[in-house]
């Protein structure tokens, strides 16, 4: 019987690690993933920064007026992971960020892809976002 | 009145805090550790309010599980409490003003005043309800009381990271 129990809890156990971590707030808290964005801008700063490092970006809307975002990205070790350096990173850069909308924060991102200047393409988004296809498998 | 902001502004721009924040492994592994020493520490004062309650260990004398399970409560609860610390310090003005983040600093305070009366008040009559399955009414409502209170205070440092109310 003991036995039998162990044997559950190892086979859970082994259940949890097959699923992927979650990151430390769920996406669908604060995100909206039937708002996809695509945003053209000048990466103003960069805070490359636990839990979450954050893009602060400036877009130009329609009308000529200037907006400013604030996007979430995956933490520092999982940015690293996909290829990216805080030294990619300078004040005033053009590119484009591929991501979703926050739900009550009109400002407010999620970013999935960054793409620079000269064309490389990152992932950055967190764990737990949308299957999407951004994240390279 | 003086601003803590210069004060948090200057904890987070300092060489360490900085090099926390930016780190790939240091910070998931201080976040990790704060997350296990709490599991550990609220497991056992689970058990504790539960023999107090009478739901668990009650034909065990009260002062032996107390005993058993102190040493190990401590052990929990100061690194828990040093990483907590340590995560503030990395973003004090993330915290500082987060509403939930403020409940779990009251809620703490609670948890440790109803744990502190119990053991220089309460606790020092044990002696005569020791053996009792039932403790008396009064470290009943503390066991309680400390169920209570430990469960509120993990809830609220779960929602911490949701910025809802800003």
């Amino acid at each position: 019987m003991k036995r039998n129990i162990f044997l559950v809890l190892l086979a859970a156990g082994a259940l949890c690690a097959v699923q992927p971590a979650h990151a430390h707030h769920a996406f669908a808290a604060e995100y909206d993933n039937t708002k996809p964005l695509t945003l053209n801008g000048i990466i103003t700063r960069m805070e490359w920064a636990n839990p979450h490092g954050w893009i602060y970006m400036d877009t130009k809307e329609p009308n000529g007026a200037v907006k400013h975002w604030m996007i979430e990205t995956a933490a520092p070790s999982q940015l690293s992971r996909h290829g990216l350096k805080k030294a990619d990173f300078t004040d005033g850069m053009t590119a484009v960020v591929k991501g979703y909308q926050g739900k009550n924060d009109p400002g407010l991102a999620n970013g999935r892809t960054l793409v620079m200047k000269d064309g490389r393409s990152f992932y950055i988004g967190s764990v737990g976002g949308p299957n999407d296809g951004a994240e390279p498998q | 009145m003086p601003s803590i902001v210069p004060t948090f502004a200057w904890l987070e721009g300092l060489a360490w805090t900085t090099a926390l924040r930016e780190s790939p492994y240091g910070y998931p592994l201080i976040e990790t550790s704060h997350v296990a020493c709490i599991v550990v520490f609220a497991g056992l004062v689970i058990m504790m309010d539960l023999r107090l309650v009478g739901l668990a260990f009650t034909h065990a004398p009260l002062a032996q599980i107390q005993r058993r399970l102190f040493p190990w409560q401590m052990a929990s609860f100061v690194p828990s409490t040093a990483t907590g610390i340590l995560l503030f310090c990395v973003d004090p003005l993330r915290y500082y003003r987060n509403v939930f983040f403020l409940a779990k600093l009251v809620l703490l305070a609670l948890a440790g005043l109803n744990a502190l009366a119990f053991h220089l008040k309460t606790y020092r009559t044990a002696e005569g309800w020791d053996e009792d399955p039932l403790a008396t009414t009064t470290a009943r409502v503390t066991g309680a009381a400390s169920l209570l209170l430990w469960s509120l205070t993990i809830v609220s440092s779960r929602l911490i990271p949701n910025n809802w109310f800003k």
